[in-house]
């Protein structure tokens, strides 16, 4: 587990990506933000690759004389595998799922999109800022904010996510629940 | 009308909670006055978690918590002791520490420079010579608190007058064994801390955690058809399960020895904890062993909680009487390999974080709870607490005061008992004992 999330942090191949492969990245990117606000989950998994990543780890407080980058052994929001991932989204199918009904209603905005290439010619890096607007119950509203670090790869000639991780800009989390996915 | 939205608060804080009919009255969920007396009589006066040893191991590891509203810092001193002082400087009173966590070896305010050392005392003052005979550094340090330990959980109260902490938990140790002292080696903490708002009275985390087993089966039936591969939470059985307490502590649980474990979504962690099962029986004693990693759940008076054998263990820091802070860790056993011990960590957040399987259908119930009673003809109502109240029994090996059956709402009132002890309680003498110790004065291991 421990060398996933060292991967992500890699010098950029200096060669650019061609306009074609970051219109790709970023369709993909769009279409991933339209089915997390359907709560089409099934259909999101489908665009996981299954070694699939996905980690937000929390936050903490330092001063810089003292900072802690965090590690995949350290406390975090998601660090998730795709059977991880499914075993969420199996809760908010199994019908007695009362704090999802009603349904949350969400607005994912995708932006600073950023793409490299990297040593694999399959894999692309992508950087890119993540809010998420949640609105629950009568008047309830949390806004998310998060920095995003993916891996995609080309399999087969299709864009896959395969590594992401998510850093968001609060230290405590302001609110009672993470019933999205950044 | 009914005038009664207006009567007065009573003076005795016993006729809030109602042992023998079993109930409660929304007042103390919600009432700004009631929250301000919590803060005096028992906060100020009872003994806080401020760090577990594993996560301030070094000379100069600190952490800054609450005890309480009042900020405090727990630093480990050059004398291998932890110290817990007032995060808060003498001089004008802003805060000495902004970190949650970090190594050093001093804490200097913004504002003056006033700087204090790992023991709390005034080391120094920037451009000090303008004192020039105007100040005795050995009168401004930092306020400190007293501090001891149990089995690696470091505690704090700034009231001289409060019990020792051996008497604080009294026989609640010989429960506490089992979470700290299953193994040879005892506990740690993994690394990093969840912290959320929740938009409720922080009695409302304690009290399910204290004994609402009965919640988890409707609450939490999509969470565990999640992670039990589609099944629900095993039928109630209240043959051989229980709610013990002491001193307000509480602790419910069944007797087959692998349930909470289960929840964690990881084979390989239960077949851990039965592979140690023999020497746990042999530390611990039969009962013990067969208590430990059930279906349970725990919280010691008045803010913490925890599930013994899944690993979650958090505070209920209280933010006003409406909105708290929740800090959550996972806890391992420390002689256990790292691979048993990321499985936990992975399934304790998987299943009790803000985006847990479970914790996110607790947090929109407790907020529910709390909120509604912004009414003033709701919060005239009293709450229902009477489940299991005639299941009261003496048992020969399990201390405190203990129910039969694990469904029920003992533990909860004798943890608002213990609230209406210490809330009408001017001195501790005042405090009564409600049950007979066994193991007063004496180790429960």
């Amino acid at each position: 587990m421990g060398a996933t999330a060292q991967k992500i942090t890699k010098k950029p191949n200096p060669a650019k990506p061609s306009l074609e492969l970051i219109n790709d990245v970023q369709q993909f990117l769009y279409r991933e933000a339209r089915l997390q606000d359907a709560q089409a989950y099934r259909d999101w998994l489908t665009m996981l690759t299954d070694d699939i990543h996905y980690w937000m780890p929390t936050r903490e407080q330092r001063y810089r004389s003292n900072p802690m980058e965090p590690d995949i052994a350290h406390a975090a929001h998601y660090n998730d595998n795709y059977a991880d991932l499914e075993t969420r989204i199996r809760r908010t199918e199994t019908g007695t799922c009362w704090s999802e009904d009603p349904a949350t209603r969400s607005a994912h905005v995708v932006t600073n999109i950023e793409v490299e290439l990297t040593d694999s010619p399959n894999e692309y890096r992508v950087y890119s800022l993540i809010a998420v607007y949640r609105n629950m119950n009568e008047d309830e509203e949390h806004t998310l904010y998060g920095h995003r670090e993916d891996i995609l790869r080309n399999v087969n000639g299709e864009l896959k996510l395969a590594r992401r991780k998510i850093i968001i800009d609060q230290n405590i989390f302001l609110s009672k629940s993470l019933n999205v996915y950044l | 009308m009914d005038m009664r939205a207006l009567r007065p608060f009573p003076a005795d804080y016993h006729d809030y909670v109602n042992t023998e009919e079993g109930w409660v009255d929304r007042r103390i969920f919600w009432e700004e006055e009631i929250y301000q007396q919590e803060l005096e009589k028992i906060f100020a006066r009872s003994w806080h978690f401020i760090a577990h040893d594993s996560q301030i191991s070094k000379t100069g590891d600190f952490v800054t918590t609450y005890m309480g509203e009042d900020g405090v810092i727990g630093v480990r001193d050059k004398g291998g002791q932890v110290r817990v002082f007032l995060n808060s400087c003498p001089h004008r009173g802003n805060k000495v520490c902004y970190a949650d966590s970090g190594n050093s070896k001093n804490f200097t305010c913004n504002y003056h420079g006033w700087a204090f050392g790992m023991d709390g005392s005034l080391l120094g003052i920037h451009n000090e010579h303008i004192y020039e005979g105007d100040i005795n550094k050995a009168d401004w340090g930092l306020r400190e608190a007293r501090v001891s330990t149990y089995k690696g959980l470091v505690f704090a109260n700034f009231d001289v007058e409060a019990p020792e902490l051996d008497d604080w938990l009294g026989d609640y140790r010989w429960y506490l064994d089992m979470l700290l002292d299953n193994e040879e080696g005892g506990i740690e903490f993994l690394p990093g801390t969840i912290k959320s708002y929740v938009n409720a009275n922080w009695k409302f985390g304690v009290e399910n955690f204290i004994g609402d087993s009965l919640h988890a089966m409707w609450t939490h039936d999509s969470g565990a058809k999640a992670m039990m591969g589609g099944e629900p939470f095993p039928p109630a059985d209240q043959t051989d399960s229980y709610h013990g307490s002491a001193n307000g502590h509480g602790w419910e649980f069944g007797t087959d020895g692998i349930a909470d474990i289960a929840i964690l979504g990881q084979p390989e962690v239960i077949e851990y904890y039965e592979s140690i099962r023999p020497k746990m029986r042999e530390r611990l004693g039969e009962m013990r062993a067969k208590i430990f990693g059930s279906l349970a759940s725990a919280s010691m008076f008045p803010n913490i909680s925890f599930l013994p054998g899944l690993g979650t263990f958090r505070v209920w820091l209280p933010r006003g009487p409406r909105k708290m802070e929740l800090r959550i860790w996972t806890i391992v056993n420390k002689n256990m390999p790292d691979r048993i011990k990321q499985l936990i960590n992975k399934g304790t957040m998987l299943t009790f974080a803000p985006g847990g399987t479970l914790e996110m259908d607790d947090g929109e119930n407790w907020e529910g709870n709390t909120q509604t009673n912004k009414g003033v003809i709701t919060r005239q109502g009293k709450l229902h607490y009477g489940c299991g109240t005639a299941s009261r029994i003496d048992h020969p090996e399990i201390p405190g005061i203990v129910h039969h059956g694990q469904y029920n709402d003992a533990n909860q009132l004798a943890f608002y008992q213990r609230w209406a002890d210490l809330m009408n309680a001017d001195s501790w003498e005042d405090i009564p004992q409600r049950h007979e110790p066994r193991f007063a004065g004496k180790p429960t291991r």
